[in-house]
């Protein structure tokens, strides 16, 4: 799905950055306001007053959880929908992996867990991967894919070399660094909040004031160019943000799985949103939903990691949108897909009427049911239900009439209705336009037609049989020789004692 | 103690062969690494030359779940039901990201990482929740743990005692991805190359392509224990990668990743041995550390003659 | 027995790719030995209609035969020469490696390479004059010489019906040359060749017969027949715009086709 470029005004585009600003101002004043009392040791409570206790959000942790959580799904999921649409999700794959080094480096300088040196760390790391990536496709032959899975597997083996190195040395036990592999969302501290917090800032920031330029470039990087949009620059700020998006959730979602927040919130927004602004909303709310509800999950099985969590949740709503989705989901699809049958086989039996009428030359206004269900071959039975059905809806009417032969039972005769008389003399017209229209105008021979217009005489709209009769000046007969059923036959109805183009 | 240790040459390159027993501990961690790297670099370099790295990367993490299932059915780590497994996740993956890519408007990238994170983090929690009444390690299978190659047990064939189970059931993988590589290998090419012309001359693309999964997914399985899911990533791509600086044909650059296996696999044992850490991540570290210069100076393509012709194009 | 049939026979072929209509209602008899040069506007289905018959493209509705058999089974008697962009260059595989393709459709399944495969694949590079650049990787080659690469390759196939995607598009003179010499020359052969081209003007010199498609058939006949005003510029004056319109709208729609046969008229 393209994303369209939305029509705001630009007066929008200058006044963001303020929004942000107080967004900000809005963090902070969170932040300011989450004290409360330190959790206490949660292992001995049950999971019913677990649950409890975290949707009461009566902790301060518990707190810090839910709106860490939160924060990190909408970040993700904003920077995803970049990422997505701009075919990058790989890339984020590799940022992430890519940055283990300098977490286990950072921790090494400082020799302790501290959040400013790791961020640091990291971000130096992430870029250096992107960089190798980036210099790889360009100076050698190694192609993209190739060089994603060198610098990912690579940098993550010297990320654990590093870190078995480090657990080995005499401070390396209280590193507790493994919660950066999978993330484990309760040890989440304030500064970690606020690290989120500018983040997500920033990111807002940045795509409410470049909005309409990441649009341009994200669609058509030629375009953008040649209207003299940064687009370069806007590029690596991207790359520069993604990398800071992805390291501020790493401790939430972890190295491995950080790339899944990005991808699935922006995938699955891609299956609702038309357009970009929608996009990133969409992809916004589901990563905080997904957020939050891993999270949740995390809290209650204390030692389950919550990366795993968060992407089992987003997928799972994935899957939901996926199958339920209005427009293409597989549910409306299949619901539509038996009307459209049914739709198809009513017409057909209607025409299987007008056609049994048609050889009796319009003698009778009503036909024996016998012959519509020989004429649509196959199934006796089910071509009955159809009749049975076509009687429901008003098209045909059914009458009895005694058989000659007074044992055997009724024999059924059918006749149709006006709207019956005006449905079939739509569905034969068509067909026979069609069929004239291919060999008049597209060459075919007469003897092919027939196939083809079976498939179009059900979709050919109003519109386009009148540009048809217009351009075969109103033709009377369709190649094989029969009458075409006209405008006047259609509205007329069926009157039997005035028969179809009698005056002819 | 120091990120890096003083290097001393007697106590890196001795002291693991300073003994009888310790050569003989050391040497089966040796020859399994080189088992490892030679299964997957034959694998990778088909799975490379078909530009579907990342493929490798994303199925090598998709088999988990099934890795989980299969220990949970089975209660053991034995090979064959983890292979069965894996192979069913690992064709599932697949499918999904097939399936995904083309009956849905999500693009190849986004369908790629959607499914093996998803994948991936199902396999996580189902080892989780299981690691609590069991004793599967899921440290080992994400990070592996080749140094404890030679703990496993003997291979015993009635009284006859034949050695490391572990290793055997490795060269017995080798062995049959080598087998297979050398005699479908007519096949896989022109499959690779010309998908077209493979079908017109009756190759059965699919099936191939089938193959080469299903051997990725052995491939993968039987070196969990030594590298884990992650780092085997790098098995696949790091030999072919370097063996294309130097080649500019397939089966060289098959026969080539022998060698470099050979090299990652010593040469990381002493890396590891040097900085005190984690082995298979230091063989991985030593063929990045390989591949650096092979892609500055290799003749033809290397880095360094791309920019000085260029210069003098310049000129 | 096999050579009794026509090399290809399509008969009411409807074809729609990505449930947009690219062929519509094809019907073409090929003679034996004759090269024929399909030609139409961009986006007409040339390539479509190829693909077709190489059975890579399940038809909607119609059928091809291959001297008589269906394509699954036809495929096997074809030489296909791709679009040069269709194959990833970058492949580490030599010129020689590349023609020596061309004869494993002869090869059993574990078969080796044999000498005399080699000694015909040297011989198909060299009646290219491209025996002296064997061994280079075929990334390394100029468009031209790709493509003259591919064309051995063909040769090596030995097959009694060729199909060639735009084998004159981004060549050289020199090749083009050669390619129009050699394509001459199979047809004295008694070969088949049918060959996608993109180039009005010199069509006239290279084929004997023409299929102008644009959508559906056009007009099918030798280069006397059919390089006329008035079917040129019936092929290349826009589409039907109706017929593109419908066609769109029922291809790939399950539904429709299901129903469509179960009347009979």
């Amino acid at each position: 799905m393209k994303p369209v470029r939305s029509n705001s005004s630009p007066l929008t585009g200058r006044c963001f950055p303020w929004f942000s600003i107080f967004f900000l101002l809005v963090c902070a004043f969170i932040n300011q306001t989450l004290l409360g009392a330190q959790i206490q040791s949660p292992v001995d409570i049950s999971l019913g007053d677990r649950a409890l206790r975290f949707l009461q959000m009566r902790d301060y942790s518990v707190r810090i959880v839910a709106v860490g959580s939160i924060l990190i799904g909408i970040s993700c999921g904003m920077m995803g929908s970049f990422v997505v649409t701009r075919r990058l999700s790989l890339f984020g794959d590799t940022l992430s992996h890519a940055v283990l080094p300098g977490i286990a480096i950072g921790f090494l300088w400082v020799e302790a867990k501290d959040n400013l040196a790791l961020l640091i760390g990291a971000s130096m790391a992430g870029f250096l991967g992107v960089a190798c990536v980036t210099l790889l496709k360009k100076f050698s032959k190694v192609r993209q894919d190739s060089a994603l899975g060198l610098v990912l597997s690579g940098f993550y083996a010297i990320g654990i070399c590093i870190l078995t190195r480090i657990q080995k040395m005499e401070f390396g036990n209280q590193a507790g660094l493994d919660t950066y592999l999978f993330g484990q969302v309760s040890s989440l501290s304030e500064s970690d909040l606020w690290g989120i917090c500018i983040s997500l800032a920033l990111i807002v920031l940045f795509m409410t004031s470049n909005h309409r330029e990441l649009l341009v470039s994200g669609f058509d990087l030629e375009f953008s160019k040649s209207m003299g949009l940064p687009s370069e620059a806007i590029q690596y700020a991207m790359w520069g943000l993604l990398a800071f998006c992805v390291i501020s959730s790493l401790q939430v979602i972890g190295v491995i799985l950080a790339s899944a927040l990005l991808i699935i919130p922006a995938a699955s927004a891609s299956l609702l949103a038309k357009r970009m602004s929608t996009y990133i909303l969409v992809s916004a709310l589901l990563g905080a939903i997904a957020g939050f509800v891993g999270a949740f999950l995390s809290f209650l099985g204390q030692r389950i990691p919550t990366g795993p969590l968060i992407v089992v949740v987003a997928t799972t709503f994935f899957l939901l949108i996926l199958f339920l989705r209005p427009s293409q989901g597989i549910i409306v699809n299949w619901l539509q897909s038996r009307r459209q049958s049914r739709q198809i086989e009513m017409e057909n039996m209607l025409k299987a009427i007008y056609q049994v009428m048609e050889k009796q030359e319009f003698s009778e206004p009503a036909v024996r049911m016998e012959e519509v269900t020989r004429r649509r071959g196959v199934g006796k039975d089910s071509r009955a239900k159809e009749i049975e059905s076509l009687i429901d809806s008003g098209y045909v009417s059914r009458s009895y009439e005694k058989n000659k032969f007074a044992k055997l039972p009724h024999e059924q005769f059918i006749s149709l209705t006006p709207k019956g008389w005006e449905n079939a003399c739509r569905i034969v017209r068509n067909h026979r336009l069609w069929e004239l229209y291919l060999t008049n105008e597209a060459r075919y021979a007469a003897d092919h037609v027939h196939e083809d217009a079976e498939k179009i005489e059900h979709v050919l709209g109003e519109e386009t049989v009148r540009k048809i009769e217009r351009l075969l000046s109103n033709p009377k007969k369709d190649p094989h020789g029969k009458l075409i059923p006209s405008l006047v036959d259609v509205r007329k109805g069926w009157l039997p004692e005035f028969p179809l183009n009698k005056n002819e | 103690m120091t990120l890096i240790p003083e290097y001393d040459f007697k106590k890196i390159f001795f002291e693991p062969w300073s003994t009888l027993e310790l050569c003989i501990w050391n040497g089966q961690i040796i020859l399994m690494g080189i088992l490892v790297c030679w299964t997957c670099g034959i694998v990778g370099s088909f799975i490379v030359v078909r530009r579907m790295a990342l493929m490798g990367d994303a199925i090598s993490h998709g088999i988990l779940p099934g890795l989980a299932l299969a220990f949970i059915c089975s209660g053991s780590m034995a090979l064959g039901p983890m292979w069965i497994g894996s192979c069913v996740a690992g064709i599932t993956c697949s499918f999904c990201i097939e399936w995904l890519r083309f009956q849905t408007p999500i693009k190849e990238d986004a369908a790629l990482g959607l499914v093996f994170t998803s994948f991936f983090a199902t396999g996580v929690l189902m080892l989780g929740m299981e690691a609590e009444n069991a004793h599967i390690d899921p440290e080992c299978i994400l990070y592996g743990e080749i140094g404890f190659t030679p703990l496993a047990p003997d291979l015993k064939l009635g009284s006859l005692r034949l050695g490391n189970q572990a290793l055997w059931t490795m060269g017995g993988v080798f062995l049959s991805v080598a087998i297979a590589a050398v005699v479908f290998y007519r096949q896989i090419l022109i499959s690779s190359f010309d998908p077209i012309l493979a079908r017109s001359m009756g190759t059965p693309v699919r099936q191939v392509h089938l193959g080469l999964m299903l051997s990725l997914s052995l491939a993968t399985v039987a070196s969990l224990e030594a590298v884990g899911v992650i780092l085997v990533v790098a098995m696949f791509v790091f030999p072919a990668v370097t063996a294309s600086f130097f080649f500019d044909r397939l089966s060289s650059i098959v026969f080539f990743s022998l060698p470099l296996g050979l090299a990652y696999s010593i040469g990381g044992f002493h890396l590891a041995h040097w900085f005190d850490c984690s082995l298979a991540a230091s063989m991985v570290v030593f063929a990045g550390l390989l591949f650096i210069p092979c892609c500055f100076l290799a003749p033809n393509s290397g880095i360094l003659w791309k920019i000085t012709s260029l210069r003098n194009v310049g000129r | 027995m096999r050579n009794s049939q026509k090399p290809i026979e399509i008969h009411d072929l409807t074809v729609s790719y990505q449930k947009k209509p690219v062929l519509y209602g094809i019907d073409l008899e090929v003679e034996k030995g004759s090269l024929v040069g399909i030609i139409g506007p961009n986006g007409a289905g040339k390539s479509t209609l190829l693909k077709t018959i190489m059975n890579m493209i399940k038809p909607n509705g119609g059928y091809v035969r291959i001297f008589g058999h269906p394509p699954k089974k036809g495929i096997s008697c074809i030489g296909y020469v791709p679009q040069r962009e269709s194959v990833d260059w970058d492949f580490p595989v030599t010129v020689m490696d590349v023609v020596l393709m061309g004869r494993y459709g002869k090869l059993n399944w574990f078969q080796r390479i044999r000498k005399a495969d080699r000694k015909i694949a040297s011989e198909c590079l060299e009646k290219v004059g491209m025996l002296h650049l064997a061994d280079r990787q075929i990334g390394n080659l100029s468009g031209g010489q790709q493509q003259r690469v591919f064309l051995a390759r063909a040769l090596a196939q030995e097959s009694q019906l060729y199909i060639m995607d735009e084998p004159f598009s981004g060549v050289d003179a020199v090749t083009e040359k050669t390619i129009v010499l050699m394509l001459k020359e199979m047809k004295k052969m008694g070969k088949t060749l049918l060959i996608v081209h993109h180039d009005l003007s010199s069509a006239k010199e290279y084929f004997d017969y023409l299929l102008l498609l644009n959508m559906r058939k056009v007009a099918y006949g030798t280069i006397q027949d059919v390089f006329s005003h008035d079917l040129l510029q019936k092929t290349y004056g826009g589409r039907l715009t109706i017929l593109s319109e419908m066609a769109s709208q029922t291809a790939g729609n399950r539904e429709i086709e299901k129903e469509a046969y179960s009347t009979s008229e």
